[in-house]
């Protein structure tokens, strides 16, 4: 009988054991902000140095905190710099290939999806072939192409490669098959086209697979190098992330506070894009990799 | 019905109006899909077997003598295929264990764990340009940097980052880690909370430790997201490029210098296309190789 506790004795072991728990919990915070906070410093840090004076810096280098504050290194960024014109490239770039890549593969996913026509699955399987294909297999031919059409150093050499996209074909496809086909029969009972089902049935009710293939297009294409990097060398069509090489990371005796204040122009509106749409980015990794 | 109409494609008005439709849709990605995607492929190939030196002019057939070099005498892509495989050494361990040890830590139920989640996550949207220079001050050499001058604060020596032969591609391998290691933070963070708690409460139970815990539950549960995050490491480590390209450039002394650095410097710096278009269809060879293992190891997962 002395094995089995009373029902104070419980009380206080689950009380015990709560608080453990909370100590835990509390060790685990401790823990991850002390980690996260390391984290943040090359970030932090350099934000704060955009924002300094540059007999500051050299006094102090490493301040995470602009004191004393100033704006004139932002002010030089937007004034004589091409900053601002690279960042309005890279927004045209980043949206029209969005929307263009968007339409083009959500109507080739619908057909892959619900049409009929012959040789649909063999045509599929060569698409799927275009997912194992780096990008630095195509470029030399892709870059002769626009050489030989004149068209290197303009929008449409930095936009229409990237439309066909394999995966967001495949992804679309996926997404769509899982759409009831009654809703489908339904609507062409009623007098529907085809093209009528695809755009007031499906692309509505793909709403949330749209915008995680709209957000990881839009800074794909934001960030990209390689190609950029050849197709654009004129530095009125750059976009930002190629212009910015032009401030040579290894210059390490270049201005400061001028040198990130350019970094974070470019790099503060992405952040901020983030954090906008961090739930669909974060849970659109995790669908698209089909982990979850 | 069907035989007669798979022999003969004979289809019906309504079948062939269908078919039409589908065919019509299919056609703007189907004619972008081959002239960006496929046919470059084939005219890779097809370049690489010629002297293709200045743009248009000065083309001459070579079979595969661009290939020959390539193999036996190029010591230039040798060296840089052993940059690359350094690089992928160094940096894939890395962004796996940090990786898993950060999704271990925040897979708790501990409030106000999402901001940590986010944290972590946020440099992966940063463009490479942005991490290079920021990257490029923290660990500048001298008194400049801002790790050395912590170190210096401390009493230690500054170190040279970038610039020691030694020390360059480890410090290229921090600041990949650091900028990408979210991504696979995230697929292991969405493994973990696959697995059925279950499993652990009934281990508990046989009196299992944590070590054990992680070693028999925790390890074979994450059995996908660990072949998928490996097989993506493999594939982006064999394509670096622009992270050393925007902290390095390749050096000190070419000692950095990857794959595709190579292979942009061939055909951009010295226009040699053909002999870049060798170099990118060795590359995708291998890089293809590497992708069907990959599927045919996943449908057959799939298939259990």
């Amino acid at each position: 009988m002395e094995s089995v506790p009373s029902i104070n004795q419980l009380g206080a072991q689950q009380a015990e054991r709560e608080k453990q728990q909370t100590r835990r919990n509390l060790a685990i915070t401790a823990a991850m902000s002390l980690f996260a906070f390391i984290w943040l410093i090359p970030i932090a840090w350099t934000l704060s140095l955009s924002f300094r004076p540059e007999d500051s810096i050299t006094a102090n280098l490493t301040l995470l905190l602009p004191v004393p504050f100033t704006a004139e290194n932002y002010d030089f960024v937007f004034s004589s710099s091409r900053i601002p014109r690279w960042f309005l490239n890279s927004l045209i770039v980043a949206s029209l290939r969005t929307f263009l890549q968007l339409m083009v593969c959500s109507l080739a996913a619908y057909s892959f999806a619900r049409v009929r026509f012959p040789f649909r699955q063999t045509v599929f399987y060569f698409v799927l072939i275009g997912l194992m294909v780096p990008g630095q297999a195509t470029f030399i031919p892709v870059y002769l192409l626009f050489s030989n059409l004149k068209l290197l150093n303009s929008f449409p050499a930095l936009i229409v490669p990237g439309i066909a996209s394999p995966f967001a074909v495949f992804l679309l496809v996926q997404f769509f098959k899982g759409i009831p086909i009654e809703l489908e029969e339904a609507a062409r009972l009623d007098g529907a086209s085809r093209i009528g089902v695809y755009w007031r049935i499906f692309l509505p009710l793909s709403t949330p697979v749209l915008t995680a293939l709209a957000i990881f297009t839009f800074l794909g294409t934001w960030n990209e190098y390689l190609w950029p990097l050849v197709a654009a060398t004129d530095p009125e069509v750059m976009t930002i992330t190629i212009g910015l090489t032009n401030l040579t990371a290894t210059t390490y005796t270049a201005n400061y506070g001028e040198t990130m204040a350019a970094a974070w122009t470019a790099g503060l509106p992405i952040v901020g894009f983030f954090f906008v749409f961090q739930k669909r980015i974060i849970s659109g990794i995790q669908i698209s990799s089909g982990i979850k | 019905m069907a035989a007669i109409r798979k022999a003969g494609f004979r289809l019906s008005k309504i079948e062939r109006q269908e078919a039409l439709v589908g065919v019509v849709f299919i056609l703007p990605f189907l004619i972008l899909y081959v002239i960006f995607n496929f046919l470059p492929i084939l005219q890779g190939f097809w370049i690489s077997l010629h002297n293709w030196d200045v743009i248009g002019t000065n083309v001459r057939f070579v079979g595969l003598r661009n290939y020959e070099i390539l193999f036996s005498k190029d010591k230039l892509f040798w060296s840089s295929l052993e940059h690359t495989l350094f690089f992928a050494l160094l940096a894939g361990p890395g962004l796996i264990v940090t990786g898993l040890a950060l999704a271990l830590m925040l897979n708790q139920r501990v409030r106000g764990i999402g901001i940590f989640r986010t944290i972590f996550y946020m440099p992966n949207i940063l463009s490479v340009t942005v991490v290079g220079l920021v990257f490029a001050r923290v660990f500048a050499p001298g008194e400049r940097g801002f790790v050395n001058a912590v170190l210096s604060s401390i009493g230690l020596e500054p170190i040279a980052w970038f610039l020691d032969e030694a020390n360059a591609m480890p410090t290229i391998a921090i600041t990949k880690v650091w900028w990408s290691v979210g991504f696979n933070m995230l697929i292991f963070l969405a493994g973990l909370q696959e697995i059925s708690q279950s499993l652990y409460d009934a281990a508990k139970v046989d009196g299992g430790g944590r070590w054990s815990l992680f070693r028999h539950i925790t390890l074979p549960g994450l059995r996908r997201p660990m072949l998928f995050v490996i097989v993506l490491q493999l594939i982006a480590s064999v394509q670096v490029f622009p992270l050393i390209d925007v902290l390095t450039g390749g050096g000190p002394a070419g000692s950095t210098r990857p794959l595709v650095m190579y292979l942009f410097e061939r055909s951009f710096d010295y226009w040699q296309l053909g002999y870049g278009s060798a170099i990118a269809f060795v590359m995708f060879v291998f890089l293809f190789s590497i992708s069907i293992i990959q599927l045919w190891f996943f449908s057959r997962g799939e298939g259990n």
